[in-house]
């Protein structure tokens, strides 16, 4: 069981509900044929030896009675419906590709879970992050000072390579902004560094931005939907005070769901630059021979690819991720199913950062993820996404998978061409 | 919260295999980290990256971002993942006694 709800108050559930409620879910929650076609499309329902409370078609109907007024609405109940709605849920949508009515059990267990937050009922881990965001602008709490250091840092170890490369920081008026999740500058700042040197190499019109940089949204997945609205106004406020036409999402999957998909809403208008996801600038960089990889240096690999559900399903990114794949690999191997079918890894829908207490049923959930994967027989699965990541890992680790689990950049920093004249040479160093 | 013995010293742990509180801590833990962290000797350099993560932790209260850690120690990027495999956010944090770190990590 979760934390105690921090201010359970049942009339605050049932007017919340009422106000959350709108026609297309309650049409949706009263439409369900039980049909039970969602079943086998879950990996909740797969990896638990297919109870049929796993049941996407299931999960929906104890949202409905939950908020139904007839039934009687006690901690109990709170206690049992957060379960379900944190602990067996992704919001992956792939039961929605399967469902003869089209039904978006994603949104049910998302409006289910700002029930949920109304009470104050969340996983702990999650609400320390979004705390954090709200107060400091992101959510491992870097100052500007930290940050811009870091940026600084980034780009003088690049220019040990690349002398001519920079991370421009508030460049008014760039052709795109370049946000991240917070995790790169706090443990990961290659992930930035590596991003610069792509950029660089493509000769791109880019900027970072003293605010606002941060591009994660745990509030989304926690149910606070006005935490969610003041996190995702930072990053358009950025990116509309340096005038970029657009912004580029790092390989992150829930914040191109954020910010391309949801806050537009939230907001209460579009935003006025294009969002993009990193996969498909690369991918565009490819195809138009602005970059150039060199597919040797991956060549005795069998390389396969974990689609993240916000990127390829629910983001419509599935091709370019394996457009440049075919630039990368010499050996690629799908998973079987692929593309907007592939099954989330089981570390989405915020049960990465929702830490301990979810981490056993992450790890069962991520069976028929390992399973995918095994029967490629790869050594490298990609991911453009840093929870799919950071669940491979884990996988691997639990089912000895063996692989290496790498993001685009990570590949690109071995593989791409670069230039003689751009390199480094020798004496400068020497003079140094 | 699980339960290990090790060198004679018993560890809570969390689900993430954290001990359960900095004040737990003791240099026997680090020897039962090691192994899951894929470190077969431990040399003066671990031991300076934990310390500085020790140190910050008990004036911040929280893990502090890699740039610091690289300033304070002197050492590279590539070498403090060179020591910690998993990372300063995972594998050192989890030796020095720190909690998990929040967030998408």
């Amino acid at each position: 069981m979760g934390d105690k709800a921090a201010n359970f108050n049942p009339d605050v559930f049932k007017k919340t509900a009422e106000e959350k409620s709108n026609a297309r879910l309650k049409m949706w929650l009263e439409i369900c044929a039980h049909c039970g076609l969602c079943a086998d499309t879950c990996h909740f329902y797969l990896a638990n030896e297919r109870d049929p409370k796993m049941m996407p078609a299931y999960k929906a109907k104890k949202v409905l009675e939950t908020i139904n007024k007839k039934n009687k609405f006690d901690e109990d109940r709170l206690d049992d419906f957060y379960e379900t709605i944190y602990g067996e849920c992704t919001m992956c949508r792939r039961c929605t590709m399967f469902c003869p009515f089209g039904i978006d059990v994603a949104s049910i267990i998302s409006m289910a879970r700002s029930l949920s937050a109304s009470q104050g009922k969340v996983p702990k881990e999650l609400l320390k992050a979004v705390e954090g965001h709200l107060e400091s602008g992101n959510q491992m709490s870097i100052t500007e000072e930290e940050w811009v250091d870091t940026l600084e840092w980034m780009e003088e170890e690049l220019q040990e390579e690349l002398p001519g490369a920079t991370i421009p920081i508030d460049k008014k008026g760039a052709d795109f902004l370049y946000v991240v999740n917070a995790r790169e500058p706090k443990f990961y700042p290659m992930d930035i560094s590596q991003a610069a040197m792509v950029f660089y190499l493509a000769g791109a019109d880019w900027t970072m931005s003293r605010k606002g940089w941060d591009v994660t949204n745990l509030a989304m997945f926690m149910g606070d939907i006005a935490g969610a609205t003041k996190i995702a106004k930072m990053v358009r406020d950025a990116a509309e005070e340096l005038e970029v036409k657009r912004v580029v999402v790092t390989e992150c999957g829930h914040a191109l769901r954020s910010l391309q998909f949801e806050s537009p809403i939230w907001l209460g208008r579009d935003h006025q630059f294009e969002v993009v996801h990193s996969v498909s600038l690369f991918a565009e960089y490819l195809r138009e021979g602005r970059i150039k990889l060199d597919k040797s240096v991956f060549a005795n690999e069998r390389c396969t690819y974990q689609d993240p559900c916000n990127v390829s399903r629910n983001g419509g990114c599935a091709q370019d991720g394996r457009e440049i794949v075919k630039y990368l690999c010499e050996d690629f191997v799908e998973m079987e199913p692929h593309g907007e079918y592939n099954y989330c890894c089981g570390g989405g829908g915020g049960f990465i950062p929702m830490a301990g207490a979810f981490k056993e049923r992450r790890l069962k959930s991520g069976k028929v993820k390992a399973e995918q994967i095994k029967a490629t027989g790869a050594t490298i699965c990609i991911t453009p996404c840093h929870n799919c990541y950071d669940q491979l890992r884990d996988l691997s680790k639990e089912y000895e998978l063996g692989i290496k689990v790498l993001s685009f950049k990570e590949m690109f920093e071995e593989a791409l061409i670069i230039p003689e004249e751009l390199k480094a040479k020798e004496d400068d160093e020497d003079e140094e | 919260m699980a339960t290990v013995d090790h060198m004679g010293k018993t560890f809570e742990i969390d689900e993430d295999g954290f001990i359960d509180s900095f004040d737990s801590w003791c240099p026997e833990w680090v020897d039962y980290v090691k192994a899951s962290e894929g470190i077969q000797e431990l040399t003066e350099e671990h031991w300076k990256v934990i310390h500085v993560l020790q140190d910050y932790y008990q004036k911040h209260g929280i893990a502090p971002m890699v740039r610091i850690l690289t300033k304070v120690t002197g050492y590279k990027l590539k070498y403090i993942y060179e020591l910690f495999p998993s990372g300063p956010g995972k594998g050192a944090c989890k030796m020095a006694g720190l909690p998990k770190p929040t967030g998408c990590v």
